[in-house]
């Protein structure tokens, strides 16, 4: 599984389609968040918008090979374990890029309350912050493996699903995602930092989930 | 490959309602053989060797016995962003080899399909004889126990035609087997150890004698001690044996096998002795047949 990983990765990074995703999350931050903001606030903010780039980065990671380098892989591991490869590839992306905002956001956001009233420890913020991040990075994976190959091949149909599959579970009460955003927001506002575990709890299960349904249909719903 | 690849009426359709390509098929692959599969365009035969190297899940039916695989598709469109000797180092590693051991044998194999100049060229300026050698060397590198050649020979100069059929031979006598399609009827002519043809879903064992065995085949003259035994191993890929004097054999194997026996002749206890070697463009009369 590491020699797998290590190629997934090699794939990703040499083949500069992680760009675009990239771009779009600091566009995102570089629009919502400002120095000197409540920090929960931004962590929220800047969580949340790390859904769709996850969803997105599976994409790239399951459609970066062409079919018959992707089959010389799949004889030697088995489609599934090539596949989950791809999958675990685009998740630690997205993991390792919400880390990263979130350690930026913590660093230029004033540790206050709204209205910059309550001081508002900055380590814990940072640790609900990167809790949050990983349960939205879990969750867009799931929603990315189950809205491309091998469960909805066609572009045409993938995409869109898979912008609306993002979009719902960032706002729909009940996702994880929503539950994590929406308890640093409130933090924001009560000064109490959030510990987001159950949402991360719940994301974590989710995308196995998810992982395993795409993993097994792998073989059965090719080429 | 320690036991047979076994498939027990095994069934592959595309989506639910979708027509079945394949169905009812029986096959056992067992280790150390050579296994042709032939048929017209369209019949199923990509699917059956998708479904022998474990690409695709049978729609029915059962496949045990998975041994370490490696595939070779007809096309190798090579739109990655590695080099060559690059590529193939990840495939080692995937494969199973440590990274030092899998660059190595990258290397070699390149040299071996005369695409060594080429081995730090960008996969993506390769020509597509190029990359198919790319594709070949990915599957040969870490010797696998099942080797699955789908129309690996489309693309590849004489040279290169030559020596995949070689590596076929090394393959087969080291223990594996190996499974192919090719369109070319000449292809490894003589050597399969069974012909099995594709047509309407079902697959059919060819049981009667290629009527034309053509092909280069290379005649080997040796000498061992009176009454010696050929090696069994060698025994096996010969079209045809004549003890021409006590002791002295007139050996005939397909071309593409002629290392291989060699190779069992000269490691053999008490080793024989190479008087000659010659090559000739077709097979001799088959009633002498060992």
């Amino acid at each position: 599984m590491t020699a797998l990983l290590r190629y997934q990765a090699a794939l990703l990074i040499r083949s500069q389609r992680w760009l675009p995703p990239f771009l779009l999350y600091a566009a995102f931050l570089a629009v919502g968040v400002q120095s000197g903001q409540p920090v929960l606030d931004s962590l929220g903010y800047a969580s949340a918008a790390l859904l769709p780039v996850a969803a997105w980065l599976v994409r790239i990671c399951v459609t970066n090979e062409p079919p018959a380098a992707r089959a010389c892989v799949a004889a030697a591991t088995g489609p599934g374990r090539a596949h989950l490869a791809a999958l675990l590839t685009a998740l630690g992306a997205a993991a390792a890029l919400g880390t990263a905002a979130t350690l930026v956001v913590t660093l230029i956001s004033d540790p206050a309350t709204n209205g910059h009233r309550t001081h508002v420890p900055p380590l814990e913020s940072a640790a609900a912050g990167v809790l949050a991040a990983l349960a939205c990075a879990l969750l867009g994976s799931a929603v990315g493996a189950l809205t491309n190959p091998p469960l909805l091949r066609s572009p045409g149909r993938a995409v869109p699903a898979m912008l609306l599959a993002a979009l719902l579970s960032v706002v729909l009460a009940g996702s994880p995602a929503q539950a994590a955003v929406s308890g640093l927001v409130t933090g924001s506002q009560s000064g109490r930092v959030p510990v987001p575990l159950l949402p991360l709890a719940a994301a974590a299960v989710l995308a196995t989930a998810a992982f395993a349904v795409a993993c097994a249909l792998t073989g059965r719903r090719s080429p | 490959m320690q036991r047979d690849l076994l498939l027990a009426r095994v069934g592959r359709r595309y989506g639910v309602r979708g027509p079945w390509v394949l169905r009812g098929v029986d096959l056992a692959i067992t280790p150390g053989t050579l296994i042709r599969v032939e048929g017209a365009n369209g019949t199923g035969k990509s699917t059956l060797l998708r479904l022998l190297a474990g690409l695709d899940a049978p729609t029915e039916g059962r496949i045990t016995g998975r041994p370490r695989t490696a595939y070779v598709p007809e096309r190798f469109p090579a739109a990655l962003p590695f080099t060559a000797v690059g590529y193939l180092t990840h495939l080692g590693t995937i494969h199973g080899l440590s990274r030092r051991t899998a660059a190595r044998a990258a290397e070699d194999w390149l040299e071996r399909f005369g695409a060594g100049p080429y081995a730090r060229t960008p996969m993506a300026q390769l020509s597509k004889g190029s990359s198919q050698k790319v594709a070949v060397a990915q599957a040969l590198l870490a010797e696998p126990e099942l080797l699955v050649l789908d129309e690996a020979w489309t693309g590849l100069d004489v040279a290169a035609r030559a020596e995949l059929e070689r590596a076929v031979a090394e393959r087969t006598a080291a223990g594996g087997a190996v499974v192919f399609v090719d369109h070319d009827p000449r292809r490894l002519a003589g050597a399969p150890d069974a012909t099995y043809t594709v047509a309407e879903g079902t697959l059919n064992r060819r049981t009667e004698k290629e009527s034309s065995p053509a092909g280069p085949h290379a005649v080997v003259t040796v000498q061992g001690a009176p009454g010696g035994q050929l090696p069994p191993d060698a025994g096996r890929m010969l079209t045809s044996a004549d003890e021409t004097t006590p002791g002295t054999y007139r050996l005939t194997v397909p071309a593409s096998h002629s290392d291989v026996l060699l190779r069992a002749l000269l490691t053999a206890r008490p080793p024989w002795h190479v008087a000659s070697v010659s090559t000739s463009g077709s097979a001799p009369d088959p009633e002498s047949r060992s």
